[in-house]
């Protein structure tokens, strides 16, 4: 999981870890009435990507009229897909100097990769390789925290020791928290020798969540902005809303397939809705998961057909059938055109079930497909 | 070298066998041809489930069978302890079909089978097959056929219907691993190239994979490095992502431009690749090389 930097750099404080002083901010209007820290500030959109300065959503303040006014102006806007629905409101830092820390997971080692550069603020592969200090050490606390202290001593004075600090600190976090990567860019580091981070980005594992409580709760506290993982969390499958304004409901299992079929869907200029691994195998005999598929549909207001392909190793394609015909009973409000692909255990009596169901059936993807052009009027259009 | 064939000798036990997943698959497996001697059933509640019998341990399973392999259907926070109990025994082949394992533990598996030159599969894997000859995992039947492509996956799904409608055109494989879409895993495409480079009964090699990581990328600057010279395919799923979602699997997740299609489609063509946008020209594709006339 992503952490809106607001998140991570509450996690990060908690290890001792500098950051500016900031609140996080909903709604434009609160802010002539709030408590901020003192000005002046930076305006930052709370979204899980980066690039944001380069999107706009990055703006300075020296009063709270324009910090009022940057939020509104960022607050709403559409981002890579996703919408702002926060602002980080924090102190900007001055006559400091950059650096850049971070920590990720090298999947193929298994181990951590540490890199640090005394030029920080912009993407590190903007950095000049000869700037930037890397290795690769075990999983363990005490591995990370000597490599630290090795790679610093590249920098001599306050920039060296700073990145030391905060790269002992980061250490911790990565190996207690389970991270797998966090990121200080920019790392400010003031003439004095203080430093504070001035951004955080950090990717916990959602796999770890069981034995990570904080985390847990954190996503519990505000699940609207983490939608994906609530849902990972509290229903036991992955459903993501891709593109709001789209047309097509997916009713899909197996994250690959979902995905290709999402890719293939576009490409013919299409515009699914969402991505879905629903885990048949989950279901136990249950509609339960597939209601609310189908309820969380309803949400998207531009649906005019639902398109559902399972391809069933294990699964018994005719208890899923009943319990798909069900869930299309009980979810009303989702009243479109149902088309089904389906090949598999169990078909030639999940032929029946779909009949009677009003579900039309293939067991040809591109053919499904073909009709799902067809309810929405569209030709075979072209590649974007 | 990494060799993920076995046959109908390979003795194999089963972890977890006496759970919903481990009576159904050690079933299924068995049907199929592959030699499984045992489960583990810590509490020995019963004594043999579906006619294989049951022993309290690996080691005791190891020690009264000779088994050398093992698939373990234990839950994702039990999975690093099944693993090292079953290394501790003497197990050189392990699939971990798991959903879920956490990242940081995965490491330590890593480490684990390493150090005791193990071979491990997983996790978040269907698992592998020699088609005709045995499975370790849940691969599908319907997708099964003997024949010349290696095939290598993250993805399940995917690759259950890429295997299934090239079987349907006649075109079947020859071992079938499924590497699993965690981030931190025991065999990743690029360690089995050597493997699929000798394989006598291999001619071409399909990967599928996904957005995330860089292992699509670490298996081309592999095969120009190795020189491998029986034609690849590649589909790669997830070109139409958002950054910074985990899309089901926990590797699946694009920050900047780290893991992003773009970067897997240039690295997979410069090193020779054939990269397809749709499972059909995939098909298609794989097809006009490798079906026999």
């Amino acid at each position: 999981m992503y952490l809106l930097e607001h998140d991570a750099k509450a996690l990060l404080a908690q290890h001792t870890i500098a950051t500016p002083d900031g609140v996080m901010v909903e709604n434009a209007h609160d802010i002539a009435g709030m408590q901020l820290p003192a000005g002046p500030w930076v305006v930052k959109g709370q979204i899980t990507a980066g690039g944001r300065g380069k999107a706009g959503i990055i703006r300075k303040a020296q009063t709270r009229e324009a910090a009022a006014e940057a939020a509104g102006a960022i607050l709403g806007a559409t981002v890579k897909g996703r919408e702002v629905r926060a602002v980080r409101i924090e102190q900007q830092v001055r006559g400091a100097e950059e650096a850049y820390i971070a920590l990720l997971l090298d999947a193929a080692e298994g181990a951590v990769r540490v890199i640090m550069s005394a030029s920080g603020g912009m993407e590190i592969e903007a950095v000049p390789h000869d700037e930037i200090r890397s290795a690769v050490v075990p999983l363990a606390v005490d591995a990370i925290v000597k490599c630290m202290q090795e790679l610093s001593a590249a920098w001599p004075g306050a920039k060296g020791r700073a990145l030391r600090e905060a790269g002992e600190r980061l250490a911790h976090v990565f190996v207690e928290r389970e991270a797998m990567l966090v990121e200080i860019n920019p790392l400010f580091v003031r003439a004095d020798g203080s430093w504070v981070a001035g951004d955080a980005k950090l990717v916990t594992d959602d796999n770890a969540l069981p034995r990570q409580p904080e985390i847990k709760a954190l996503l519990e506290r505000r699940a609207a902005a983490y939608p994906e993982a609530a849902i990972k969390l509290e229903h036991g499958f992955d459903y993501v809303v891709v593109d709001p304004e789209g047309e097509i409901g997916l009713l899909t299992t197996g994250a690959g397939l979902s995905m290709m079929l999402i890719d293939e869907l576009r490409q013919q200029g299409l515009k699914p809705y969402n991505f879905l691994d629903v885990r048949t195998g989950g279901m136990r005999g249950d509609p339960g998961r597939l209601v609310s598929v189908l309820k969380w549909m309803t949400e998207g207001k531009r649906i005019r057909v639902l398109l559902i392909n399972i391809f069933a190793g294990i699964t018994d394609l005719g208890e899923f059938s009943r319990l798909l015909v069900t869930a299309l009973r009980d979810v009303r409000d989702l009243d479109v055109p149902v088309v089904a692909r389906l090949v598999g255990n169990g078909l030639p009596e999940a032929r029946p079930i779909l009949e009677k169901g009003g579900v039309h059936l293939y067991t040809d993807l591109d053919a499904a497909v073909a009709e799902v052009r067809q309810i929405l009027g569209r030709e075979r259009g072209v590649a974007r | 070298m990494m060799n993920p064939r076995i046959d109908r000798a390979t003795r194999v036990i089963v972890q977890g066998i006496t759970g919903r997943a481990g009576r159904l698959h050690s079933r299924l497996m068995k049907e199929y041809g592959t030699n499984i001697v045992g489960g583990i059933s810590p509490k020995m509640e019963m004594q043999e489930v579906n006619g294989m019998p049951l022993f309290p341990s690996c080691e005791a399973a190891v020690r009264a069978t000779g088994a050398t392999a093992c698939v373990a259907l234990v839950g994702a926070m039990q999975l690093l302890a099944a693993m090292r109990e079953a290394v501790a025994a003497g197990i050189r082949y392990i699939v971990t079909p798991t959903e879920g394992m956490p990242v940081h533990d995965a490491v330590q598996a890593l480490h684990l089978v390493r150090s005791a030159g193990v071979t491990w599969i997983g996790g978040s894997t269907p698992g592998m097959a020699v088609p005709g000859v045995a499975k370790l995992g849940f691969l599908p039947n319907d997708a099964l056929l003997p024949g010349p492509l290696g095939l290598m996956s993250k993805s399940g799904t995917l690759s259950y219907e890429s295997g299934y409608r090239l079987a349907q055109q006649g075109v079947g494989q020859s071992v079938w691993v499924g590497v699993g879409g965690d981030p931190v895993k025991g065999t990743r495409y690029a360690d089995l190239i050597p493997f699929y480079a000798q394989d006598a009964q291999t001619e071409g090699l399909l990967i599928i994979g996904e957005i995330g990581g860089h292992e699509e990328e670490d298996f081309a600057a592999a095969l120009t490095a190795q020189r491998f010279s029986k034609p690849v395919f590649a589909l790669i799923a997830g070109s139409s992502a958002p950054e910074g979602v985990t899309m089901g699997h926990a590797g699946a997740l694009v920050h900047g431009s780290h893991g992003s299609y773009a970067s897997k489609r240039t690295a997979l063509e410069a090193a020779g690749a054939r990269v397809y946008a749709t499972l059909d020209d995939m098909v298609r594709g794989v097809c006009g090389v490798l079906k026999k006339k």
